[in-house]
């Protein structure tokens, strides 16, 4: 308890002094300086091909081409530069997709959670349908109906994924309501809206920040899952999954083109799987009662 | 999205435990399974009216941009698409009940069969990731519950900890980079060498292969399959590590061990006749909470590995927009986690003596 009580004055220090948060915002931080600064950093256009140096190995091996650093795919197509461009894709279903899951599953984790009843049934029935359904079919189905492009995977990934949140978030709620600060809150005349709001929210806010955290790691394998088996943006666009998906055809010839994207994302999943630990273990109450006893 | 449920939960095992036990003390045994009926065709009815309702030109996904109103005419009577949504979903649903499930728009087959030819591939993927899942998580979590307290829980919960963060997708993928192409230690396209047919009898190629007496075709389809499987275990196991590991050091706080222990049973009589009986019971509700997941896991394998499951009919069928095929794909898949769901249950139910009163 003692940690708590020195801490929480700061507690913005306390998150930013927990290696696992520095190193998951600095990578994070670093995927969005690539995507921004694309055009600068990226020695080629990510669709232009070069089809006289066709997968050439990375420029430091023997037969290497200097401009092109970690060499071509089966189009000529530099690899770096086409990694550095995929970046835009991932970074905005990694800032907006777990935003809008977080926002449906919250919405129907708060109504079924502090009404009760027949709705919170309903809700409950329909996260255990949608559980029941693997996530990529229910994916790829929508995905097909939707048809391709940016906004529509983002739309897929909220519909597929909000259950994430309203099962877990649904469980806090109900114990919150139980508060007697809530009934407190309630005895003085506040109304249902201003009880959720200023009682409920915050309550539920370590949870939801670590969860949103995990999910920006699952929204983006979820973007490659789909752009593998090219169910995502338009096929013009560059992202890391259509890289795997074209690296494990010619992964023979140069294996470069399959290593460079496969590792950027396990990276960023890494890198997201670290912040969420991160924050959970500093701005979770509960967990410093552990740690403390 | 890969990942289980329960590993994007940022609980400790005490809450996984109590996620797993949710819908065991909720309802009783006979009606688990009577409820999985209404389930099964609201998940029908869910992928029917996304299919039908969201595009917003289902004839221009159909047909190719050269086609003539009088194609499209001809389509829409085909697929009853003039009839109101309801009303074609009933004749959908009715034929299903049937075993017929429409012909394919590409090659005017019949979806059924080829479903049923393919479902064997699928099939012997998941039987053997679970085994391989259940072997590395079972072991895994006996294996740090033994040696609590030691470097051994520390190692298993670090190895648990890396796989967990990586999702099967790149796991079969850097297996391929390492044990594949970097060590050449194991093939990872396609389930047998070139050169190797086995006559299909069963459609299980391990099975068929015994039964055809070919060694050479079972050693070489063994070790097509072990990538795959093993990509396939490393979403299974981890979860399942976990939370037997919890339920073990619960149960090890009830009174019951301690007058075992005072009775004089030997500690690995203990762990195996009294903890384990009851550890057992979250860990195999985490198997069936896990159904969906690693049956959802095998689409991605199959694709990657070069299996010829349902897994690629579904990539197929959804490049070419074959809406019957994905129809009659989705339900397979449906029908394949309920089923998984309905063992777990019945295994709950021989398991657990206190869930056989109504």
């Amino acid at each position: 308890m003692s940690s708590l009580a020195l801490s929480a004055p700061a507690p913005l220090r306390r998150v930013l002094g927990e290696p696992r948060v520095v190193i998951g915002v600095g990578l994070l931080l670093l995927l969005i300086a690539l995507a921004v600064f694309a055009p600068w950093l990226a020695p080629h256009a990510p669709n232009e091909q070069d089809l006289l140096n066709t997968v050439l190995p990375p420029a430091w091996a023997p037969g290497g081409d200097r401009s092109f650093p970690l060499g071509t795919d089966a189009l000529g197509q530099c690899i770096l530069s086409r990694l550095i461009y995929s970046t835009r894709v991932t970074v905005i279903i990694a800032l907006t997709a777990p935003l809008g899951a977080a926002l449906l599953g919250c919405t129907l984790a708060l109504i079924a959670g502090y009404r009760g009843g027949r709705i919170e049934w309903a809700i409950l029935r329909m996260v255990d349908l949608w559980m029941s359904f693997p996530a990529i079919v229910l994916a790829l189905v929508l995905m097909v109906a939707l048809s391709p492009g940016l906004l529509n995977v983002i739309v897929a990934i909220i519909l597929v994924d909000w259950t994430r949140f309203c099962r877990v978030i649904r469980a806090d709620v109900v114990v919150l309501r139980r508060k007697d600060y809530v009934a407190a809150a309630r005895i003085t005349g506040a109304s249902h809206w201003q009880v959720v709001m200023k009682d409920i929210v915050p309550g539920i806010l370590p949870t939801l920040i670590s969860l949103i955290s995990l999910e920006m790691g699952i929204s983006v394998v979820a973007e490659s899952i789909l752009s593998f088996v090219g169910m995502s943006v338009e096929p013009n666009v560059p992202t890391w999954g259509v890289m795997i998906a074209d690296g494990l055809k010619s992964v023979f010839s140069s294996p470069w083109g399959l290593i460079a994207p496969v590792g950027c994302t396990v990276l960023t999943v890494l890198a997201t799987t670290c912040l969420g630990d991160g924050l959970r273990r500093t701005t979770d109450p509960r967990l410093f009662n552990r740690s403390g006893t | 999205m890969l990942t289980s449920p329960a590993l994007s939960t940022p609980a400790s095992p005490g809450r996984l435990n109590a996620i797993a036990g949710r819908s065991l003390a909720a309802m009783p045994t006979v009606w688990r399974i009577l409820w999985r009926v209404p389930m099964l065709l609201a998940l029908a009815a869910l992928v029917f009216f996304v299919l039908r309702v969201l595009p917003a030109d289902p004839m221009g996904m159909l047909l190719p941009p050269s086609a003539t109103p009088a194609d499209v005419k001809a389509l829409t009577e085909a697929l009853g698409l003039d009839k109101p949504i309801p009303v074609q979903f009933g004749i959908w649903l009715g034929n299903a009940l049937h075993g017929d499930l429409g012909r394919t728009l590409t090659s005017g087959l019949q979806v059924t069969p080829l479903i049923l030819k393919a479902l064997p591939t699928t099939l012997q993927l998941i039987a053997c990731g679970l085994l391989l899942g259940m072997v590395f998580g079972i072991g895994g979590g006996l294996l740090a519950f033994r040696y609590r307290g030691t470097r051994i829980e520390r190692a298993v919960e670090v190895v648990n900890s890396i796989s967990i963060s990586v999702p099967e997708f790149l796991w079969a993928i850097l297996l391929i980079l390492g044990v594949g192409i970097g060590l050449k230690l194991l093939p990872f396209l396609g389930q047998l060498d070139a050169g190797l047919t086995v006559p299909n009898v069963t459609g299980f190629l391990l099975v068929d292969a015994v039964v055809a007496g070919d060694f050479a075709a079972l050693w070489s389809a063994l070790k097509h399959l072990a990538l795959p499987a093993f990509a396939l275990s490393l979403g299974i196991a981890p979860p399942l590590m976990r939370i037997l590991h919890s339920s073990l050091l619960d149960a090890y706080t009830e009174d019951y061990v301690s007058a075992a222990r005072l009775r004089g049973l030997s500690e690995n009589r203990i762990l195996v006749r009294h903890a384990l009986k009851n550890a057992a019971l979250p860990t195999v509700s985490m198997l069936g909470i896990q159904a969906s997941t690693v049956i959802g896991g095998t689409l991605l394998i199959e694709t990657i590995f070069g299996f010829p499951g349902i897994g690629s009919l579904m990539v197929n069928a959804i490049g070419a927009h074959d809406l019957p095929m994905i129809q009659g794909l989705a339900l397979t898949y449906a029908v394949a986690v309920q089923a998984v769901n309905m063992v777990t249950d019945a295994v709950l139910l021989l398991l657990n003596p206190r869930l056989r009163t109504p």
